[in-house]
């Protein structure tokens, strides 16, 4: 009899921890794909970014030497998207490699190049640069968003990896340690207004 | 885009969150998209179509106010049944950290969940006894959206993380197109004053502004304080001055219509708010009706007009204050003139059009995410119902494998 109950209370302690166990690497895993979907839609805005100021550049709106400027920050941005998007996995490493220090020239080539009166100049009186403009106003505040969110679901992640069961079970298997990206995404202020 | 929106808070008595919730919903139905609400009703509440009741709410104090809210394990059922007929793309919740179905949707949510946070006051001390068991829940957050800078900070301080800042919504036109009530207008011996707001909830600021009104009916006998909001009565009067309490009038609730008529009808509009708002949608639609705004100096009111520019403001909980600005406003057509014309201004930032737009931009950057990880790695669709933690967790390590 007395067996039995050992037999029992050993049963559902093991249930217990296994149920546990399963219950952190689901959550571990959750996070884990909330943490690259963050990350691909970042990759996603930072392209249509770098296109739509290619767009401006080339739209006329701009003088020459400004849209030089420009051109060449965004092709910057573009060449490195696509020298990752040879690699298997786009997102492998979840790591930004050298293209953080790319993005926030790229910024500040829009934040140099527009100025409140070029703004108010290109929005008065020309429709294709303004069409860009509004372009890269768009992409500007979704990569913001993504980079912020991107990084919420990084600390979530690093959080949860520090916990000692996840741990000593390993439950983060190889999956390599996501890092937040940081750069410069401030919009010119004078696009937001 | 089907777009799924949880409202925590009852739709039989109006509020900030209920409006906003409502106002999110029409503008993406109107743009095309499908949008349901979930949210509490009594029964005999009459609900646009496109608002699902989950029943009826338990008034519960909660965060100061009295909050009508829903739990149980009926309302739970009730919740994962809508979701699942839903089909969302995109989930948002409204005031997640509240006993209520917006962290029951939380719970079963599988898919990309946007939350936005109104409050500048979670309470720290509910939440730090049932964080461990709220943690989980919150990771299920893909986009945060906080509706004021003081309540990013909350995030901050009480979630880790950040939040954007996407401001609550306001149909300037429907406020700035109301027609005057001319039984609410002012005359220059007897000007109007507006108050909107649960009567019985001192936070409001009702008795500050009642102990204000003695210097005010001084000045300008005539004086009139519509009073517009539910609550006792009868109590509210009793705890007036006598004087005060004949010179106003209790509209009681009002309909929306009666509120932009109000609103564009009298000489002031007062906010003597003593602290709880994290945003002040009332300022603002107060601002495109073109009412000159009185406000107490809240740090989110001061966000609201402006750095305090498109008002006048006024020492919180200072009726000696209140009474020198609302003299001042009253004494000087030009000031309301000049007031009323920087704040219809001002209100344009807080415009739907402006807004909404933003909040799809949330949507969009999370189930952009969301479509690209579903499929990958394996093929398998997450949606799979033999998709079991035992499945995921074998997955996870082949995935570990692979590398």
């Amino acid at each position: 009899m007395e067996l039995l109950t050992y037999a029992a209370v050993g049963v559902a302690v093991l249930l217990g921890v296994a149920w546990y166990l399963s219950y952190n690497a689901a959550r571990l895993d959750r996070l884990h794909t909330r943490a690259e979907g963050a990350l691909s839609a970042l990759d996603a805005q930072l392209v249509r970014r770098a296109e739509a100021t290619l767009e401006l550049a080339n739209s006329g709106a701009v003088d020459p030497a400004t849209a030089l400027m420009l051109a060449g920050a965004a092709s910057d941005s573009l060449e490195a998207h696509n020298e990752r998007a040879l690699e298997d996995d786009l997102l492998e490493g979840q790591s930004f490699g050298a293209r953080e220090g790319l993005e926030s020239d790229l910024t500040a080539a829009l934040q140099a190049a527009l100025t409140p009166d070029v703004v108010a100049e290109i929005r008065a009186e020309d429709a294709a640069g303004a069409a860009a403009l509004q372009r890269v106003e768009g992409a500007g505040v979704r990569v913001q968003l993504a980079r912020r969110f991107h990084n919420d679901a990084v600390t979530d992640v690093r959080r949860v990896r520090r916990k000692a069961v996840v741990r000593l079970f390993r439950l983060a298997g190889h999956a390599d340690l996501p890092r937040t990206v940081e750069f410069d995404d401030e919009l010119p202020p004078a696009v937001r207004d | 885009m089907r777009i799924g929106i949880v409202c925590p808070y009852s739709f039989d008595v109006p509020g900030g969150v209920q409006f906003h919730v409502r106002d999110l919903a029409e503008h993406f139905l109107a743009q095309g998209h499908h949008a349901s609400v979930l949210a509490p009703a009594d029964d005999d509440t009459p609900l646009p179509d496109y608002v699902e009741s989950v029943g009826r709410a338990v008034p519960v104090r909660y965060n100061g106010s009295v909050a009508r809210l829903n739990f149980g394990p009926v309302t739970a059922a009730r919740v994962g049944r809508w979701l699942e007929r839903g089909e969302f793309d995109v989930l948002h919740i409204h005031e997640p950290v509240t006993p209520s179905i917006a962290l029951l949707a939380l719970w079963s949510a599988d898919g990309p969940v946007v939350a936005t946070f109104h409050t500048s006051n979670l309470r720290s001390r509910a939440m730090q006894a049932a964080y461990p068991l709220l943690r989980p829940s919150l990771e299920k957050i893909s986009g945060r959206i906080a509706v004021s800078e003081d309540a990013r900070r909350t995030v901050t301080t009480h979630l880790g993380g950040d939040a954007v800042v996407i401001p609550n919504g306001v149909n300037v036109a429907r406020f700035a197109e109301a027609a005057p009530e001319p039984a609410w207008q002012g005359t220059t011996d007897a000007p109007t004053l507006a108050f909107l707001g649960r009567i019985d909830e001192p936070r409001k600021g009702l008795p500050v502004l009642a102990a204000a009104m003695p210097a005010v009916l001084a000045r300008h006998p005539g004086a009139r304080v519509l009073v517009a909001g539910p609550g006792d009565v009868e109590a509210a009067r009793e705890r007036m001055d006598p004087a005060v309490a004949s010179a106003t009038e209790f509209l009681g609730m009002v309909s929306d219509e009666e509120k932009a008529a109000l609103l564009s009808s009298v000489d002031a509009y007062v906010a003597p708010h003593t602290g709880g708002e994290s945003f002040g949608i009332v300022l603002v639609e107060a601002m495109s009706a073109g009412a000159p705004v009185v406000a107490s100096d809240l740090a989110a009111f001061v966000r609201v007009l402006d750095g305090g520019r498109c008002g006048a403001m006024f020492t919180n909980e200072d009726p000696g204050d209140l009474s020198r600005q609302l003299l001042r406003v009253l004494g000087d057509p030009g000031e309301r003139e000049r007031l009323a014309a920087l704040g219809s201004k001002r209100a344009m930032v807080f415009d739907w059009s402006v807004v909404a737009e933003d909040v799809m931009a949330v949507y969009e950057t999370v189930t952009h995410g969301m479509d690209d990880v579903r499929t990958d790695h394996t093929g398998h669709l997450r949606a799979d119902p033999t998709d079991t933690r035992w499945t995921r967790l074998l997955r996870g390590a082949r995935r570990g494998g692979e590398d």
